[in-house]
């Protein structure tokens, strides 16, 4: 019998085992105690081929993804550090796939002995000894001792000793490993993080001064396969692009990349954007691989007449967004990089004061609790929520909604708009304490404010009364005449519509409670919310951010006679 | 202008002069002199020619004074109404319920 299997031989007598006990407590210490395992372990087999009066002594490591076996050290006349042999090939494979130690006695005779290496070294090996490096999941290794000293051969009891010096460099080889996997993940993770990073500077800065482009990227993980870019061309337009890499993780990340410089590149060229799409198209057929494509978008736009040109290569519509009306623009052709040699149309419009957005697929993917897709009209009725704010609190307010949601692919959005001016301008943000007291001056600030504004005097005396009047209340009513809190009154413009708002620290007002006045009847009281509905387009109280206090809105629409000379 | 309020007695009649921004803070002495006014005789007007603002608080002062006088029988009205209350009063389309005079010698012979 040449297979001994582990621990089924008797034990070595007395003088033999305090010498293997000494030198296990030794190996055991100086491996926990190692900063540097390699070194360490390189030092041990020199010990273990000592303590085993063996010639030669190796180790081997089981490569975690090959799953060969590779000599990692060495010691004796021969180095065969790097010798790389097969789960179950010759005496240190056999060990390591049947976890059973191999004692050969006389390896001339033995058929189990790989000669190889003999043949090619001149080593002439004789006895052998390997035993397995075993962990909980299996053996990650073997040691291996070859020739006694001084000519005898290795007997059983020579295995036992070295199956037991071989335990605790197997432990300490396995918690390194562990340890190193750790260690692996962490850099894995630091180095995505990294890659997020450098993608996310590539996508083009937000420009300032007006700009009539926006862009925002979400990924659904580290990184992302959507992309957007825009830049000026030397005839004065602007060009812009948006792509999708199909699939997502780190493959169409780094696809990406390549793309987004791709697309940039052939569109400063300035081709119409149909021969931007057929060029990016051709090349990208003779480079993509395994099955993958580009959904993208392309276009140019002149600031000069407002008109847009764009094309799409399987990008999901455009929508065009002017006052209250909605418009899609389907796809131009097929995606990018299937079929060489497509071509494709465009679209052409004027921008005026609409807005142009170009989604990809992952917004209108963003799937609610119920799983239901948000889609085209989802996304319609978050544009129109939101409408009232300048282009970039708008695109941030869209992707702040779409977080609530659960998003499964990446989110990209461009938005085309051309800036509106200043669109809301604040005429006046006051705060005073809520005393009767204090209101003559109120009203004299709104009065000057109105004025400023052009607005008629009899216009104005009836915003003043109102207004006033939203404060009275506050005082008296949600106050409760108490003086030590304060009222916030903001009057802002956008464009004709004048927009009032009040805001206290008062309980929570019942918007229900509130009655107004039938003015048939003659009595006192009553009259403040009624004034209120005369003067004003519209009102609403709400309870204020967070349930505290109540924020009371107030909006007027400027029409042409209601405005004075100055405008 | 300062806000004030002042009675008047001019034989039977009463004239409670009001000047400056009736509001809120100050409506409640407005009310006050116009009930005392109706206490002390059977006939009382209100000059209001140099109010540049009243709310609706100082509008109940007055509607209470003309609520006030028709139940007791008594006579209740403005006199001289500046442009400014006018239009409130017309808002809350008051205009109508009050006896409205151009100045207080018309409001006197009435």
């Amino acid at each position: 019998m040449n297979a001994a299997p582990r621990g089924s031989q008797t034990a070595p007598d007395g003088g033999e085992d305090r010498r293997a006990l000494d030198f296990l407590a030794e190996l055991s210490q100086a491996l926990a105690l190692s900063l540097d395992l390699r070194k360490t372990l390189a030092m041990a087999l020199g010990h273990i081929a000592d303590f085993m009066q063996a010639e030669a002594a190796s180790m081997f490591l089981v490569d975690p993804v090959t799953r060969l076996i590779e000599c990692r050290l060495c010691v004796g006349p021969v180095d065969i550090a790097g010798l790389k042999v097969e789960l179950g090939q010759g005496i240190v494979g056999r060990a390591v796939a049947e976890n059973l130690t191999q004692i050969v006695r006389d390896a001339q005779t033995d058929a189990r002995v790989n000669v190889r290496v003999d043949a090619e070294t001149g080593f002439i090996t004789r006895s052998i000894i390997c035993v397995p490096l075993t962990t909980a999941e299996g053996p990650i290794g073997a040691i291996e001792v070859i020739n006694r000293r001084g000519g005898g051969l290795f007997e059983l009891s020579d295995a036992i000793l070295l199956e037991t010096v071989a335990a605790p460099a197997s432990l300490a080889i396995n918690n390194a490993r562990l340890a190193n996997n750790l260690v692996e993940q962490q850099r894995i993770r630091r180095e995505l993080e990294l890659a997020r990073r450098t993608q996310k500077s590539l996508l083009p800065k937000r420009r300032r001064g007006g700009f009539p482009l926006i862009g925002i990227n979400m990924p659904a993980h580290e990184i992302s396969g959507d992309f957007y870019d825009y830049f000026d061309l030397p005839d004065g337009r602007i060009a812009f692009l948006i792509g999708d890499i199909s699939g997502k993780g780190l493959d169409a990340a780094f696809l990406m990349v390549r793309v987004a410089s791709l697309m940039r590149w052939v569109g400063k060229e300035a081709p119409s954007p149909a021969q931007w799409l057929t060029r990016v198209n051709n090349e990208l057929v003779d480079t993509m691989r395994e099955g993958r494509f580009l959904c993208g978008l392309v276009g140019l736009y002149d600031r000069r007449d407002g008109s847009v040109v764009f094309a799409s290569a399987g990008f999901p519509p455009a929508l065009l967004h002017d006052g209250d009306r909605f418009e899609e623009f389907e796809a131009h052709g097929p995606p990018l990089g299937i079929l060489p040699d497509m071509h494709f149309t465009e679209s052409r419009l004027v921008l005026g004061e609409a807005s142009l957005y170009f989604f990809s697929d992952g917004v209108t993917d963003a799937r609610h609790k119920d799983r239901t897709r948000l889609g085209s009209d989802g996304v319609r009725d978050l544009i129109g929520k939101h409408i009232t704010l300048a282009p970039e609190p708008r695109l941030r307010a869209l992707i702040g909604e779409l977080k609530h949601l659960d998003l499964p692919d990446d989110t990209t959005v461009l938005l085309l708009q051309e800036p509106r001016g200043e669109l809301s301008q604040v005429l006046l943000d006051y705060r005073f304490p809520a005393r009767a007291e204090e209101m003559r001056g109120v009203r004299a600030r709104l009065r000057s404010a109105l004025d400023d504004q052009g607005v008629t005097p009899e216009l104005r005396d009836g915003l003043v009364l109102a207004v006033d009047e939203a404060c009275t209340n506050v005082i008296r009513h949600a106050y409760c005449g108490g003086c030590d809190e304060s009222i916030s009154l903001r009057m802002t413009r956008e464009r004709d519509m004048l927009a009032f708002e009040l805001r206290d620290n008062a309980p929570a007002v019942d918007p229900g409670s509130i009655k107004d006045r039938d003015l048939g009847e003659c009595r006192p009281g009553g009259l403040g919310v009624a004034f209120i509905r005369m003067l004003m387009d519209d009102w609403q109280l709400q309870p204020g951010s967070e349930g505290k206090g109540n924020v009371l809105r107030m909006r007027k629409r400027l029409q042409a006679g209601t405005l004075g000379d100055t405008e | 202008m300062n806000n004030e309020c002042v009675s008047e007695t001019l034989d039977d009649y009463v004239l409670v002069r009001l000047r400056g921004e009736v509001d809120l803070s100050w409506s409640q002495q407005v009310r006050k002199t116009i009930l005392g006014a109706l206490g002390a005789t059977g006939k009382v007007g209100v000059e209001m020619s140099e109010v540049s603002y009243i709310d609706s608080s100082g509008i109940a002062a007055l509607v209470e004074g003309l609520q006030n006088a028709r139940s007791k029988g008594q006579q209740f009205g403005l006199v001289a109404v500046s442009k400014a209350v006018m239009a409130v009063l017309q808002l809350a389309r008051l205009d109508r319920v009050f006896p409205i005079f151009a100045d207080v010698d018309t409001a006197r012979a009435s």
